[in-house]
């Protein structure tokens, strides 16, 4: 009876201490795994960074390019009869696209999430309070109605190809990602613009129901030129 | 016997308390294994998100290679004609004619797509419908808007004032909104008719009526305004 006993305490042992191995084994090989994988991540940040600084170098020797290209422009528009105004027509288009860095007086809006919202305060839903793009968006509106010149949000120029779309938590321009607080330059009649955002009832009034948003006039904003290349493929000269 | 029987009771609870403890640590090591394979799968979610990086980079690399070359190629030229002491009349034209295309100062045809807006009895379209419109075509793509026949450009704004949609250069417009966007149609149709969540979807649902159809050959007309600049001043040194 005992020995019985005993043996089949032993047996139930063997198969636990199996079952412990079996189990071992597969730990130990998904193990193996996630290795495998954090290289094969490591591996493709790699890329991602050699991509990243083949963009940069290139995107240094375009520039240093266009620079170049300036100065045999000027040079050979003297040699030419009319060519002087075709040159500085040219550049003002380049402005005008907003492929320059621009100075002048404007405005500088700033949204902010909003961080102190009191308990008694008559906003029950949490996702008022943080900036949307639609926010961002209906204020360049109103900036561009208010006759800027030039914008830029979080130093992403605004240009005739951006969008502002969100994604996720995260708010993109110009395929960019960026978050609060969110600075919105403009050039143009600061006195304008400063009226027309913050007459009674108007944008920043609103938004201030929600978020933080303030504006403040300035007499010399700078703005970016645009970082990436606009290259029309789809639209053609209508002869 | 009494004792024999007592030793067998012993070892029998020795061996059940150590079936416990093995038992316990199984489970242990099993909720271990399950946490590491949730690991692997966040895991493979950011190896998605890296391959996306580095699509993203690379055609932003390709990109900005095609214009180099392009730039290069035109300063040999312009320095050939410098040498040769030639004209560089049509260089420049053609240089002239580019930027004009991306500002909108010339007419354009091509291929893309027709938006038509429509107000309907319950929900009539608003300046901002047109602002989120715009918007959404501009991220699938787009190289040239217009609506109702006048040009979109960077500048553009689209307000309401006493129930007209008003659009620089001070031009009223009325529904129904005919909104042409030229671009590769492919991605202005897949983004714009994504299901339930593309604008098209969004806003019939929300009552509005709007209209997407493909078309080739279509032609937007140049803005027709004046661009002027008072305020903003090149920066010049770096």
């Amino acid at each position: 009876m005992n020995k019985k006993e005993i043996a089949i305490a032993l047996g139930i042992m063997c198969m636990i201490l199996t079952l412990i191995l079996v189990i071992q084994i597969r730990t130990t090989n998904s193990a193996n795994q996630i290795v495998k994988q954090t290289f094969s991540s490591n591996n493709l940040r790699d890329q991602v960074l050699k991509w990243k600084e083949r963009y940069d170098y290139t995107y240094s020797e375009l520039e240093l390019a266009e620079k170049k290209i300036e100065i045999v422009r000027q040079k050979a528009s003297e040699n030419t009869e009319g060519s002087t105004e075709k040159e500085e027509e040219l550049k003002k288009n380049n402005i005008l696209i907003g492929l320059t860095d621009v100075s002048g007086e404007g405005v500088i809006v700033t949204l902010k999430d909003n961080p102190n919202v009191s308990l008694d305060s008559t906003i029950l839903d949490p996702s008022m309070v943080i900036v949307h793009f639609g926010d961002i968006l209906g204020i360049v509106n109103e900036l561009k109605n208010a006759g800027a010149e030039a914008i830029s949000i979080n130093d992403q120029r605004v240009v005739s190809t951006t969008s502002i779309t969100c994604e996720g938590n995260v708010i993109n321009v110009n395929g960019e990602k960026i978050s609060s607080p969110f600075v919105i330059k403009a050039i143009g009649s600061s006195i304008y613009m400063h009226s027309a955002l913050t007459r009674p009832g108007g944008t920043i009034e609103n938004l201030n129901q929600y978020i933080q948003a303030s504006v403040k006039q300035s007499n010399n904003i700078t703005i970016k030129k645009y970082t990436g290349i606009i290259n029309p493929k789809y639209m053609k000269y209508a002869e | 016997m009494k004792i024999n029987f007592d030793k067998a009771n012993i070892t029998m609870s020795i061996s059940i308390a150590i079936v416990c403890v093995i038992l316990v640590s199984v489970s242990l090591v099993q909720f271990k294994t399950v946490e590491q394979v949730n690991e692997t799968d966040i895991e493979t979610m950011r190896d998605e998100e890296l391959r996306e990086q580095i699509s993203l980079w690379k055609s932003k690399w390709e990109e900005a290679n095609e214009k180099l070359e392009e730039t290069n190629s035109k300063i040999n030229e312009y320095n050939e004609k410098l040498e040769s002491n030639e004209e560089a009349s049509e260089l420049l034209d053609e240089e002239l004619r580019k930027s004009q295309l991306i500002l909108g100062t010339t007419d354009v045809v091509g291929d893309g797509v027709v938006i038509t807006l429509t107000d309907t009895e319950e929900s009539p379209i608003e300046a901002a419908d047109l602002v989120d419109l715009i918007n959404e075509l501009r991220f699938a793509g787009a190289e040239a808007i217009s609506i109702n026949g006048v040009r979109i450009v960077n500048m553009t704004d689209i307000v309401d004032i006493d129930s007209y949609i008003i659009i620089k250069p001070s031009q009223r417009l009325v529904s129904p909104y005919v909104v042409k966007a030229i671009g590769n149609q492919t991605y202005l149709v897949s983004t714009l008719c994504l299901k339930n969540s593309g604008f098209v979807d969004k806003y019939n649902n929300s009552g509005k009526s709007v209209k997407l159809d493909k078309q080739r050959n279509i032609k937007i007309p140049k803005y027709s305004g004046t661009m002027n600049i008072k305020y903003m001043k090149e920066v010049t040194d770096k």
